[in-house]
């Protein structure tokens, strides 16, 4: 290993004939400013209901390269402060990218003590801006994200935000592919303000773990393992339940499928 | 700088000599439909309440048309970020123009303002159709539009988003008068054109929206509409079809 | 005095122990050497007058330019270094136009005229990293008067420190001291834009050394009507032979 002050943890040039430099300088060199063209590693849906008291958020624990489950270990629940849960799905590094910059926000609150001032209307709004900067400089994050918890006046927060700066709000979200299989069967139970604050703790809780269990059926992107967040007005406390299965499945109708997997005679 | 001059290393054999195509896309089109009207003491600024991408709702209730002060309301619709972006940098600069100017902003000088903002993006523009509404100085009902780079006009009337092209024709008919005859002339002079009332424009406001909800997929759920009136500015909500 | 000064009168933007900054002071020192200008607001308009030193009878009088328009609605007077006063006003016409380009609307006088104060400070650097733009504060002062629709009729003095303050009348440079005496003695809230025009006159030909004449002094007004409007010689002589002529007047009368 070469020693020098300015070289220190390079190979040897003895050993290995003289480094390189153009190879970590990507960026003065002739290559072109290189920005994120699409994402790499990536979760899949996360979703969120409100109910009476509170929102249930999920997001499962996978990290795909492609169509190759890559991690099975990921989280993509992100408490920030003590009032916010968001959810993040799309491109791993940009999450972690993300988590970062949450983190920094959440140093900042501290600094001025007594007690917490960042609630989820903030970090959305942060979250956002940051987002539709990014995606003005054409340097996206690659993710879409949903931010949930309790306000500064105790209200539910339950908000979406995305690579492009898109913003919405609704009493049922859910991200890429549970965008089309998890929001009708929300929607079902969940089509307004009205009817969120009719569900219980206990139906939410069933409704996302339902959800869960169709994503996994019908998304290949998913993994049966799930981390599931219930905020809750009343007990003002975020709970978050790491490593769920889906429950009760049936693939009895697999074997019936012909024309994929091993030839079945 | 040529591309082909640079340097290979163990990293890469081979550099691309041709440019770069960027497959991001910074726009998205968020749906939804808005409607300004101007009466004789009044306007009127309306918007549906959904909020879509491609065939997905996103949500059945995300208001679009807001009250910034001064009596002035505004609405930017097409790609929701860049709307939201527009109607916070506007909001932003009205408060430094009381601070500097101690007064309110009219809304002829609020659509100028609006130009220098779309128009400083002209190279990379907000994907929206803004519209904005007030009464003027002398207290007349007013709307101004523009496109998405700055160019405004006022109007009696304006239509824009997603179904602007099912609404303008139904307002042109119904506000300007477009195409009507005086009933008593035989067919030989023109309808007079007279300022509509506050309960005629709302119920032109209502069909407008149902009638473009049955023919354009992202227009729906809710119809919001805000009145401006000397006494300041409220809110209606009507529920609009949810399929 | 200079021995005790001169630590801190070399920095132009270092304060002095008790609290001063003395190239600040001395600018003010600069305009009371100016030639003098009155601006009277009346509830029809605002005058200016101002005085010219026509050092040489070689000079041509109307290159010396005291008067000057800022926009269709706002003049301005100066007095001091009156070279100084350039960047002012060119700062003041662009703020102006620039606010009409924007808000497509007359500029008000008084944000005007705070815009036309923030260039005063910047001798020294910004709070917020704007760069150092003069090597001194200036040496002139202004006497803004326009009119808007927010506040009718308006006069303002603004000064090398960045402070403005709005006046019913006011004096500035050398004869500053007799000629405000003057017009607090003779300034009412019922004055005509007339009776303004020829006691600005009076007045100057008080603290005038040379004989007031329509070359030794210049004369405009701002009206909601016309806006700004600069005097030519005649109609200056005109008005001087009817402030002799009244003076004629009064004299006969306290015969």
């Amino acid at each position: 290993m070469n020693h020098g002050p300015y070289d220190w943890g390079r190979p040897s040039d003895d050993t290995y004939g003289a480094y390189n430099h153009q190879i970590a300088a990507a960026n003065n060199s002739q290559f072109p400013k290189m920005n994120t063209q699409q994402p790499i590693v990536t979760g899949t849906s996360v979703i969120a209901v409100k109910y009476q008291d509170g929102i249930v958020l999920a997001a499962d624990n996978l990290g795909s390269y492609g169509s190759l489950a890559r991690f099975s270990d990921i989280e993509r629940l992100l408490p920030v402060g003590d009032s916010t849960i968001v959810g993040i799905s799309g491109d791993i590094s940009d999450l972690q990218q993300i988590e970062r910059i949450l983190d920094d926000l959440q140093v900042q609150d501290s600094y001025d003590m007594e007690k917490p001032n960042l609630k989820p209307e903030h970090v959305h709004e942060y979250l956002s801006r940051v987002f539709y900067n990014r995606r003005s400089k054409m340097d996206p994050l690659w993710n879409s994200t949903i931010v949930a918890g309790l306000s500064s006046t105790n209200e539910l927060v339950l908000k979406y935000a995305d690579l492009l700066g898109v913003t919405y709000s609704s009493p049922a979200i859910a991200t890429g592919f549970g965008a089309h299989l998890a929001i009708p069967l929300l929607r079902r139970k969940v089509e307004t303000e009205e009817d969120a604050s009719k569900l219980t703790e206990e139906e939410a809780v069933e409704l996302v773990r339902n959800c869960m269990k169709v994503l996994f059926y019908r998304d290949a992107r998913s993994i049966d393992k799930y981390s599931l967040a219930v905020i809750s007005q009343s007990r003002k406390k975020i709970d978050i339940h790491k490593g769920l299965r889906c429950e009760d499945m049936k693939w009895e109708f697999a074997k019936h499928i012909r024309g994929y997997g091993a030839p079945q005679l | 700088m040529s591309v082909t001059s640079a340097v290979s290393s163990d990293y890469n054999s081979g550099v691309s000599n041709v440019p770069i195509e960027h497959q991001f896309n910074p726009y998205s089109d968020n749906g939804g439909t808005v409607l300004g009207i101007a009466g004789e003491d009044f306007a009127i600024l309306a918007g549906d309440t959904r909020h879509t991408t491609g065939y997905s709702i996103n949500s059945r209730y995300e208001p679009k048309v807001f009250s910034v002060g001064d009596e002035l309301l505004i609405t930017a619709n097409g790609f929701a970020a860049d709307g939201d972006a527009l109607v916070k940098r506007f909001r932003n600069q009205l408060k430094w123009y009381h601070f500097d100017h101690k007064k309110n902003l009219t809304i002829k000088s609020a659509a100028r303002f609006i130009q220098h903002l779309l128009y400083g993006k002209r190279f990379f523009p907000y994907y929206v159709h803004t519209i904005i509404a007030g009464l003027d100085e002398e207290g007349k009902g007013a709307v101004y539009s523009f496109d998405p780079v700055g160019s405004y006009e006022r109007e009696q009337c304006r239509a824009g988003g997603g179904a602007a092209s099912l609404i303008m024709p139904f307002l042109d008919n119904q506000v300007n008068f477009k195409n009507q005859m005086d009933p008593d002339s035989n067919g030989t002079a023109k309808k007079e054109l007279k300022y509509l009332k506050l309960d005629e424009v709302i119920s032109l406001v209502r069909d407008a929206f149902s009638s473009a909800t049955e023919r354009h997929i992202n227009v729906g759920d809710g119809l919001e509409i805000l009145i401006v009136t000397k006494d300041g500015v409220r809110t209606e909500y009507y529920p609009l079809k949810k399929d | 005095m200079f021995l005790t000064r001169s630590e801190y009168d070399r920095g132009v933007s270092t304060f002095s122990p008790e609290g001063r900054l003395f190239q600040v002071e001395y600018s003010l020192e600069a305009i009371k050497l100016g030639s003098t200008a009155i601006g009277i607001c009346t509830s029809e308009g605002i005058v200016l007058g101002v005085e010219k030193r026509v050092s040489s009878p070689m000079l041509e009088s109307s290159s010396i330019e005291k008067i000057v328009e800022v926009d269709r609605h706002i003049g301005c007077a100066m007095s001091g270094l009156t070279a100084d006063a350039r960047s002012m006003i060119d700062h003041a016409r662009v703020s102006s136009l620039t606010h009409d380009l924007y808000y497509d609307e007359p500029v008000g006088v008084e944000s005007l005229t705070q815009s036309v104060c923030d260039l005063a400070l910047r001798f020294g650097e910004g709070a917020s990293g704007e760069k150092r733009l003069m090597s001194r504060p200036f040496g002139v002062a202004l006497l803004i008067a326009g009119f808007d629709d927010q506040k009718g009729p308006q006069l303002y003095h603004a000064e090398p420190s960045g402070t403005f303050y709005r006046y019913d009348a006011k004096a500035i440079g050398s004869g500053s001291e007799g000629a405000q005496q003057e017009l607090q003695n003779e300034y009412h809230s019922s004055l005509t834009l007339k009776d303004a025009e020829l006691l600005t006159l009076k007045i100057l030909k008080q603290v005038m050394e040379e004989k007031l004449d329509s070359k030794n002094a210049q004369l405009a007004t701002v009206t909601k009507e016309k806006g700004f409007q600069i005097y030519n010689d005649e109609a200056t002589s005109e008005l001087i032979k009817s402030l002799a002529d009244q003076d004629v007047d009064e004299e006969s009368e306290q015969i």
